[in-house]
């Protein structure tokens, strides 16, 4: 079978600026792939072009085996990152709208609507203006508008952007929902961990070129071997001095209950983990798995020669907007 | 592939929310209502309320030899015999079917002021008579007026030209009543002059008085096609309605596109249509706001023909014409303001990019008077083909008293689709690009820039 999405060498300029350049991706059927980066990176351009809202300068683009998406828009669901709604319009009657141009019935645009606000707890927004609803509502409002047609491709990009938790919640639900029922899914994202918890596979842009495409089970095989993690059996007041007074031990961070040791260049990790357990009684001693977050520093470090990689990290952590998801 | 549906969808939304707005409600409704108000209703109501004044004239005759003449002048008869020349004239001057409307503009009229002359002695004192003019405890209805003759404006003295009058009246002397009054004193003067220098004033306004010619306007058919007061307005009418119709439905298209912008629905709407169905649909849903607007407009105008019997002087073709110019230029100047709402980001943006569509718009506007006057003057016929001023030149001729071939009429009509479709090409490749465009407003080099970009 074909692929749901494929681009081959997508290159996108703005002036002198180079947005994508030469970009290959390759998403089959049923696949969620996470595409991360900083901000400014180039993925809502690349999704504008999968869109065809913008044209490439080079390279070809098939989706859902089309050479463009103007043929298969009906067939694709898309939530943009600026996303907006008519204010004065009501809740039914613009998403009626959206399925209408997608194709859908009224009847079944209005029961599937009905259902999937249900679904994201708005039971009786139907007859609301779009004005009167919260930022919020608006945003599972729009996420019901890019899904009432049951698309067989979904573009998301920055979905959860601005977001409570309680309603990232809701839309993981049902981006879950959609990866059962076979939906390929897409989306964009600079918050490391979203991508690590819901993709199969991860697609990472920086300055416009693909510098990692690995699907998440070979990432999830990946340690760093340059921290421990820990968790005592019985906890401590002197745990983390005993732990910070190790040979190799450069810093000893809290996580979770536990502490993530941070180790010095060259030092052996089984080591540090023998000399652990025997100084205290283990409940769990690891190896860190390499996180995305680290991978795409690391990256960005060897680019860049380590400048303002700190701001990134924290940019990639979500912390800067406040998406602790 | 362009979807016809999805088109059609966004038209339908663009029309009913347009259609539904109340703005427009009030203003389709309230300006027909405000012309009928003043075209039919105020008048009637004017005449109604002006009961018939009572103007008392106080003369001073220092020639010793007006008063008669005045008199005559002033005498209801005369002055009735008057106006009802003036009526048949202007029926006339409309054709044999303005009879009915000249009438319906006599019933409107103020009723005639009845004067009464009274001589004062020659000597006079004129700041006595001046009082008593200005009297504030005069009646409602009463007025006073106060003419002083000098011997000099009936006898020339020596070689000097006559002289004149003076003429004093209150601030509320109603305008119709001063009019006829200062007439009827240079009618006696005249008179006068003429009975002083021994000729009989009877024979001279017989033989300078000559009554408009009947003029019928004859086609190349031989058959009479109109009245020439009607043919002569309606170039100026023609142009009105397509200005109108543009302003409406190019005004529509920015602010929709605006506000679809800055609210950031766009995207949105992208995900579901391609940009040139955007904006073919909301082309569309506007031109149909744009129809009923203008519907609206001309059948209060057939309506007002029907009423004076008039409407035999229209001919359907020019309808038709007035159609197929109206979409073409609606299309230039539509698309120019959906370039323009979707360049920029806000409503005070838009103005200076605005300016010189709306200048586009007024100079084929103006230019059609001057192409309704002269229709077969080089300079009317070549502007009949240079768009974006030929879809208006070219009605401006259609609709005067010298149409142009139906070759002129045919190849003007292909420069107007030809320039249609450059710039709705031109438009849709800066729509494209300047609906995610947000920022500073772009200058002209920038959307010639986003058109290459796209």
């Amino acid at each position: 079978m074909s692929a749901a999405l494929a681009l081959q060498g997508v290159e996108k300029s703005f002036g002198a600026q180079r947005a994508v350049d030469g970009l290959d991706l390759v998403i089959p059927p049923g696949e969620t792939c996470g595409l991360i980066g900083p901000s400014g990176a180039g993925k809502s351009t690349a999704i504008r072009i999968i869109m065809s809202i913008l044209f490439p300068d080079a390279g070809q683009v098939e989706v859902l085996g089309r050479p463009s998406a103007l043929d298969a828009k009906d067939r694709i669901g898309y939530l943009p990152e600026e996303r907006g709604v008519y204010r004065k319009m009501r809740v039914g009657a613009f998403l009626k709208y959206l399925a209408g141009l997608k194709g859908l019935g009224e009847a079944e645009s209005l029961k599937r609507s009905g259902a999937l606000l249900e679904r994201l707890g708005l039971p009786d927004v139907l007859g609301r203006k779009c004005e009167d609803l919260s930022k919020g509502m608006l945003q599972r409002v729009q996420f019901v508008g890019c899904l009432v047609h049951q698309p067989q491709l979904l573009i998301l990009d920055e979905p959860f952007s601005g977001l409570d938790p309680v309603s990232v919640r809701l839309l993981k639900d049902l981006i879950a929902d959609e990866r059962r029922r076979g939906t390929t899914i897409l989306f964009s994202t600079h918050v490391m961990a979203q991508a690590e918890e819901l993709c199969d596979r991860v697609v990472m842009i920086h300055k416009g070129q693909k510098v990692l495409d690995e699907p998440m089970a070979n990432l999830r095989r990946q340690y760093d071997r340059s921290r421990v993690l820990f968790e005592p059996l019985e906890p401590r007041a002197g745990d983390a001095e005993a732990l910070r007074a190790m040979a190799g031990v450069v810093r000893v961070a809290g996580q979770d209950g536990g502490f993530e040791l941070h180790l010095d260049a060259g030092t052996d990790p089984a080591a540090v983990m023998r000399e652990v357990v025997a100084r205290i009684v283990p409940a769990r001693v690891e190896i860190a798995r390499l996180r995305l977050e680290d991978m795409f520093v690391d990256i960005v470090r060897r680019e860049t020669g380590g400048e303002s990689v700190e701001a990134l990290r924290h940019h990639l952590q979500g912390l800067t907007s406040g998406e602790t998801q | 592939m362009i979807s016809l549906r999805r088109i059609g969808l966004v038209a339908r939304r663009d029309f009913m929310v347009s259609v539904m707005n109340k703005g427009f409600i009030i203003s389709i409704l309230f300006m027909p209502l405000i012309m009928v108000v003043i075209l039919a209703v105020v008048p009637k109501l004017m005449a109604q309320a002006g009961a018939q004044m009572d103007v008392e004239v106080a003369l001073i005759d220092r020639s010793h030899s007006i008063a008669d003449s005045l008199r005559r002048e002033l005498d209801p008869a005369t002055l009735r015999a008057a106006r009802e020349a003036g009526q048949r004239r202007a029926a006339e001057q409309l054709g044999p079917a303005g009879a009915r409307a000249a009438s319906t503009v006599a019933a409107a009229q103020p009723s005639i002021a009845n004067f009464t002359v009274r001589e004062l002695p020659a000597d006079a004192n004129v700041k006595d008579q001046t009082d008593w003019v200005a009297d504030p405890n005069l009646g409602k209805q009463q007025r006073r007026a106060l003419v002083v003759v000098p011997a000099e404006a009936v006898v020339r003295q020596g070689d000097a030209p006559f002289g004149t009058y003076d003429f004093f009246e209150p601030r509320n002397l109603p305008q119709d009543s001063e009019n006829t009054l200062q007439g009827a004193v240079r009618q006696a003067l005249i008179a006068e002059r003429l009975r002083a220098s021994g000729v009989d004033p009877v024979v001279v306004r017989g033989a300078t008085q000559v009554a408009p010619a009947r003029t019928q306007l004859v086609g190349a058919d031989g058959k009479q096609s109109g009245a020439q007061g009607l043919n002569r307005a309606l170039p100026f009418i023609m142009g009105i309605l397509m200005f109108m119709g543009v302003m409406i439905g190019g005004q529509s298209l920015m602010m929709s596109t605006i506000e679809e912008k800055s609210s950031r629905v766009v995207e949105v709407l992208l995900a579901a249509v391609s940009p040139l169905e955007l904006m073919w649909g909301k082309l569309l849903g506007q031109l149909g706001v744009t129809f009923v607007a203008m519907g609206v407009y001309l059948a209060l105008g057939v309506l007002a023909l029907v009423q004076f019997a008039m409407i035999g002087l229209i001919d359907p073709l020019l309808l038709l014409y007035l159609m197929l110019f109206f979409l073409t230029a609606y299309l230039v100047y539509g698309a120019m303001m959906q370039t323009i709402g979707a360049a920029v980001n806000q409503v005070a943006e838009a103005q200076s990019l605005q300016g010189p569509v709306i200048l586009l718009l007024v100079l084929p506007y103006i230019l059609t008077m001057f192409i309704g006057q002269r229709p077969d003057a080089p300079f009317s016929v070549i502007m009949s083909f240079v768009p974006p001023v030929n879809a208006f030149g070219m009605m401006a001729r259609l609709a005067s008293t010298s149409p142009p071939p139906m070759w002129q009429v045919l190849l003007s009509l292909a420069a107007s689709v030809v320039a249609a479709c450059a710039t709705v090409w031109f438009a849709s490749k800066v729509f494209r690009v300047g609906l995610l465009m947000h920022g500073k407003p772009p200058s002209l080099g920038t959307l010639i820039k986003w058109a290459r970009m796209s």
